[in-house]
């Protein structure tokens, strides 16, 4: 997914799951740098390549020294722990109640705890891959669709989100009026309208929705047909 | 042409003819065979014929009865003395050890003794005929033979074949089993015990020093008597010495009863979990096409929990007691083992009637280990696999598992989403995950439909208020309007086909929508 401004991200925590996320943030060229407390540890993940420094987790200096509460923008707390992780997430939002915390949960009631916390997003990986599996059985095709298409590696397919710039060609224009199915061979999912919130408004949603600036549009489609959209965007042509 | 030829010839015609092999495999569903849908029917006929025939023995203690009895004993004991047979016959193979006999002579260059298989297949009978239920099965048989009338007692031990139609009743038997050697330490002391007791008491209450045991007999029924806390008083010491005897006696019983309890109620507890296991076992050989999900670690739980409210059958395995008391509680069948284990998959019915294996251990090593396994036991099992290491991805496919999933590698794959767009992917997410209102689901187009054959802007998408993603059909099919498609297995996904796209039948619609509107389109597709 291109066109995206280099963050900084800390990756907190260097087990299976941390070098994983490291792993594939680095694949998609951010910068990342990766703290744990356990020396030995450390070693490894600088031995694996990855940018890594030990730091004591639970200390609030050793926090801000790493630029927690200044320049980092996204921190992912992925101890193997899910009380350390808790207390992470809040010495971090103490610090910054602006940054984006994503942390993992172990338990169902952790996820609870987490969000109370101020993380911004916790991921379940046992409740999803547990989905994904039920799902590879009950339903075959779509999961097998999705990963070929969507969700694979090495895809064409992708999801993207679309801004609408001012006074572009889908300015003004209702939701389902929109016809890029015919014009780019792009599905639209839905909008996402500041004004109304975070949450996506379905493009079937009986209330009409009209586009304007700043909104978002989330569509599936062909790499090259996403890139044909955003460059008539930008350009100002129409459709 | 010497007897010895000729038998071995015999035993030669025997192993090829295919009607013999038939026939024996026959006697052994019926007989032996526990998984046989004969032998239930079977078990319930004889104990049936052996319950009427000790009522029979009973109702005639006071009440003469006609020569139907007679005829009637006559039909059991026949089928009895069959019985016997067959059980004896099927237990192993006669010529199977003549043909053993003489290819190893024919190996070393010897002369074939017709002896020495004989005594190799005698040997071989006599074990059977040795073992508790045989000998049983002989007893329930031999007081028919007239001049052994007097064992008309042994009738009873008809009873005693009850044992070998009731599963629950060998299980019994088979846990008391596992403490023989605590059994037997209590025996000992318990003939101890009645000896030294009984010589006393008949030392010092025989009829000459004033009391009333009259032999060694009495003593030993008087000390048994008292020892077991039963206590008749029929018998009474009157000595002071017998009084003192008797005391420590009584001491001592409470000591043997609450030892022999406490064997019986440990030895069950210790096997209960087993008991449970054998039984969960036993009923899923009644289902087909069920699951078996190896580690109730968090995804298997997740799983379980799926399944469960979807009521497909499935079957936990952990090797962690605390896991499998948690499936149960939960109302799951559960067992308690190392799925890595051969005999264990197979227990659980992996190669006969799972449908579906999922490893799903926080073990690497044993989910590669029981993907394999399964995969032995059954080349057309359905096998979903955990890899908790990227690198265990492709061993699992290599074990031969159907798909591999990395927990991890998700969490990943979500957190870079993230990075980067935010909401487009919590919302494709959630519709993926099920969380919300609006899920992304096939329908199955029905041949001669009236979808068959129209033209996608014909499928009323906006009334409904769907949005298409794609369609899927068989992977030769091309068409213009499809501007990108990608091949499944064995399908090909045509992604946003044209208005003038033509459906046929089976062709499955990938659509975005409410739930109340899928099924009203699937309803519509029905009428």
């Amino acid at each position: 997914m291109a066109g995206r401004s280099t963050q900084e991200v800390v990756v907190a925590g260097t087990g299976l799951v941390g070098l994983e996320v490291a792993r594939q943030l680095c694949d998609r060229g951010e910068r990342v740098r990766v703290v744990d407390h356990d020396p030995r540890r450390v070693e490894k993940a600088r031995h694996l390549g990855f940018e890594a420094e030990e730091v004591d987790l639970a200390d609030d200096d050793e926090l801000e020294r790493l630029g927690i509460g200044r320049d980092v923008d996204i921190l992912f707390s992925l101890l193997e722990d899910d009380a350390r992780n808790v207390f992470l997430v809040i010495s971090a939002r103490a610090l910054d109640p602006e940054m984006s915390i994503v942390s993992i949960a172990e338990t169902q009631e952790t996820v609870k705890r987490l969000y109370a916390a101020g993380a911004t997003k916790v991921i379940d990986p046992y409740q999803i891959s547990g989905y994904k599996i039920y799902e590879l059985m009950h339903r075959p095709l779509i999961a097998e669709t999705l990963e070929r298409t969507v969700f694979g590696k090495d895809v064409d397919l992708e999801i993207a989100e679309i801004p609408v710039p001012k006074g572009s060609f889908l300015d003004g224009v209702y939701l389902d009026r929109l016809g890029l199915n015919t014009a780019y061979d792009l599905v639209v999912l839905g909008v996402v309208d500041r004004y109304y919130g975070d949450h996506l408004i379905f493009a079937t949603d009986p209330k009409r929705h009209k586009i304007d600036v700043d909104d978002v549009l989330v569509v599936i489609g062909p790499r090259r047909e996403l890139e044909r959209l955003r460059r008539d965007l930008e350009g100002g042509r129409s459709a | 042409m010497s007897a010895a030829d000729w038998v071995v010839r015999l035993a030669y015609e025997l192993e090829e003819s295919d009607r013999y092999r038939r026939v024996k495999q026959a006697v052994y569903d019926l007989l032996e065979n526990p998984h046989s849908a004969v032998r239930p029917y079977f078990d319930l006929f004889m104990m049936a014929l052996v319950l009427s025939s000790v009522f029979l023995l009973l109702y005639s203690v006071k009440h003469p009865l006609g020569a139907w009895a007679d005829t009637f004993e006559n039909v059991v004991v026949t089928l009895f003395i069959l019985e016997y047979l067959g059980r004896l016959w099927v237990y192993d193979s006669v010529h199977g050890h003549i043909i053993e006999e003489y290819e190893k002579s024919e190996l070393i260059n010897e002369p074939f003794r017709l002896r020495r298989a004989l005594w190799a297949v005698v040997r071989a009978k006599w074990s059977y005929m040795t073992t508790p239920m045989a000998i049983i099965d002989l007893l329930a048989i031999l007081p028919s033979y007239r001049p052994l009338r007097i064992l008309r007692l042994f009738l009873l031990f008809r009873l005693f074949k009850l044992f070998r139609y009731a599963q629950n009743i060998q299980e019994f038997a088979s846990v008391l089993k596992e403490k023989r050697v605590e059994f037997f330490t209590l025996f000992t002391f318990l003939m101890f015990i009645l000896l030294v007791g009984s010589s006393a008491i008949y030392l010092f209450e025989s009829p000459a020093a004033g009391g009333q045991v009259e032999g060694f007999f009495e003593g030993i029924y008087w000390a048994l008597v008292t020892l077991s806390t039963v206590g008749y008083g029929d018998i009474t010491p009157q000595t002071p010495e017998g009084r003192f005897v008797t005391m420590v006696l009584i001491i001592s019983g409470i000591g043997v009863i609450s030892f022999f309890t406490s064997i019986v109620v440990s030895a069950f507890q210790e096997k209960l979990g087993e008991v449970h296991d054998r039984q969960v076992a036993s009923l899923l050989q009644k289902k087909r096409g069920y699951t078996v999900i190896c580690g109730f670690g968090r995804v298997g739980e997740v799983v379980a929990a799926y399944l469960h409210g979807d009521r497909r059958p499935f079957v936990v395995v952990d090797h962690e007691r605390d896991k499998v008391d948690q499936a149960r509680r939960l109302g799951y069948w559960a067992v308690h083992g190392k799925a890595e284990q051969l005999g264990m998959l197979r227990k659980l019915g992996v190669g006969t009637n799972a449908g579906c294996l999922l490893c799903l251990t926080g073990d690497d090593v044993v989910n590669v280990y029981a993907t394999l396994t399964g995969r032995q036991l059954d080349p057309n099992i359905q096998i979903i696999s955990r890899a908790n290491h990227h690198r265990t991805l492709d061993k699992l496919m290599l074990a031969g598992a159907t798909h591999a999933l990395e927990p991890f590698k998700i969490v990943g794959l979500i957190a870079g989403e993230y990075i980067g767009q935010p909401v487009a992917f919590e919302a494709i997410h959630g519709i993926v995950m099920g969380q919300q209102d609006i899920s992304l689901e096939a329908i199955r187009i029905p041949e001669g439909s009236w979808l068959d054959g129209r033209r996608i802007e014909e499928v009323p998408l906006s009334e409904l208020r769907l949005i298409l993603f794609g369609v899927i059909t068989p992977p030769e099919r091309e068409s213009d309007h499809v501007k990108s498609h990608y091949d499944l297995a064995r399908r090909r996904f045509q992604f946003n086909p044209g208005a003038d796209f033509v459906l046929l039948g089976n062709d499955l619609l990938l659509v975005f929508g409410h739930r109340y509107s899928i099924l009203r389109l699937r309803h519509r597709l029905k009428c």
